[in-house]
């Protein structure tokens, strides 16, 4: 009896234990202005050392060449991504740029030799992959920013409209001078007259005709492909 | 910051803004292997076309720790000879090429991507195939070797 409730407080305290240790490891392994704790799992597969290969970092390992096929793990996600510190991904971007030369020296390689560029998905796994880093740390630098400017966007901006009605994004610039004093600012129109209400109205109809003018044909594609095929329209709306 | 090299929008200073550090170049630079002889300490790069020397030369440096002694540039105009279906002429992207000479006496030699590899027994076996059916072809093409040369339109 007493041996099963020893056991059982070890098991209570063995999960607090691993974290401990798991917590220490990764301190150890970062540099120590990092507050965030990374689980260790996550950090097997970044690894990144003093690279020491110099040019040979553009051609795939030699074991690869002429093999047909490459296997290679999937892209990066963006729930991975996101659990990742500022400084992983900094990291992984250098990683993927170096992949992404190397898949592309081979491709190049291959296309010059009339040869099939092995695995060639690769190289859409590593741009997908760049492009989740890029939305991740955007997403991050937008936080901070409204965090501490309460701007969304680094270069501000709002909507006007021109001489013509027509709305648009202005990005605000750096002027030398003050807007009043500033003659070619002053002369741009950010507004309209009443006359130009009838523009308007007509550019609105003419996009709404068109519309519609596009939407008519697809339907009427559509009836005629069901005429020309009844029983592919029946199978598809049979499943 | 500013990843996208063609339109690079630094963020204008705002009263206590977040200082952006983490840079990501989206830089691409491929070796390609010389089509003219180049010196052995020279290597042959195609790089983005918004690269300039000093670029290429941090880049090599910093990311891939190659020592560059000298970075030569030029632009490879793409071909505007070829038609489509429609006569339009269609314009091959132009592109950067470096030569990149290599500091503290280090050379290059252009690797061999796709090296002859010792064959399986299934494409052994259909390059086989592949080797009697184009002999018969041939005999074929020939014509009957008993009719000494007679063409097969004449006779029987």
């Amino acid at each position: 009896m007493a041996a099963a409730a020893a056991v059982a407080a070890l098991c209570r305290r063995l999960p607090g234990a691993l974290r401990l240790s798991g917590a220490r490891l990764t301190l150890n392994l970062f540099h120590k202005g990092l507050a965030k704790v990374e689980p260790l799992c996550q950090l097997k597969f970044l690894h990144t050392t003093l690279s020491r290969k110099g040019l040979e970092e553009f051609f795939d390992d030699p074991g690869n060449w002429g093999e047909k096929s490459v296997k290679s793990g999937d892209a990066w996600n963006i729930k991975q991504l996101r659990g990742k510190s500022s400084e992983d991904l900094h990291k992984l971007w250098y990683v993927l740029l170096k992949e992404k030369n190397m898949l592309l020296t081979l491709e190049q390689e291959s296309k010059r030799q009339h040869r099939p560029m092995p695995s060639p998905e690769r190289l859409d796994k590593v741009k997908k992959s760049m492009k989740n880093i890029d939305l991740v740390v955007r997403e991050r630098e937008i936080a901070l920013r409204l965090l501490q400017t309460g701007h969304e966007k680094p270069v501000p901006g709002e909507w006007r409209h021109d001489f013509l009605g027509r709305t648009y994004w202005y990005t605000y610039k750096e002027w030398p001078i003050p807007w009043y004093l500033n003659k070619k600012y002053r002369k741009r129109k950010f507004y309209y007259l009443p006359h130009v209400d009838r523009f308007i109205r007509l550019r609105l109809e003419k996009s709404l005709r068109i519309r519609a003018r596009r939407q008519n044909l697809e339907r009427k594609r559509q009836k005629l492909l069901q005429i020309k095929f009844p029983h592919l329209a029946v199978k598809s709306q049979g499943q | 910051m500013a990843t996208g090299a063609r339109k690079a929008v630094y963020p204008l200073f705002q009263l206590g803004g977040p200082q952006l550090r983490i840079f990501r170049p989206n830089f691409y630079m491929l070796a390609v292997r010389p089509g003219v002889p180049q010196p052995e300490d020279t290597v042959q790069f195609r790089v983005s076309m918004e690269m300039t020397k000093v670029d290429i030369k941090n880049y090599l440096e910093k990311i891939y720790n190659v020592p560059v002694a000298a970075v030569r540039t030029r632009i490879q105009y793409g071909a505007n000879n070829k038609r489509n279906h429609k006569n339009h002429r269609v314009k091959k992207p132009d592109y950067k090429v470096a030569y990149v000479q290599l500091g503290r006496g280090q050379t290059f030699q252009f690797p061999n991507l796709f090296p002859e590899k010792e064959q399986d027994t299934e494409t052994r076996s259909l390059e086989d195939l592949k080797d009697k059916y184009m002999e018969r072809e041939e005999q074929r093409q020939k014509g009957d070797p008993r009719r000494g040369g007679v063409p097969d339109w004449f006779g029987l």
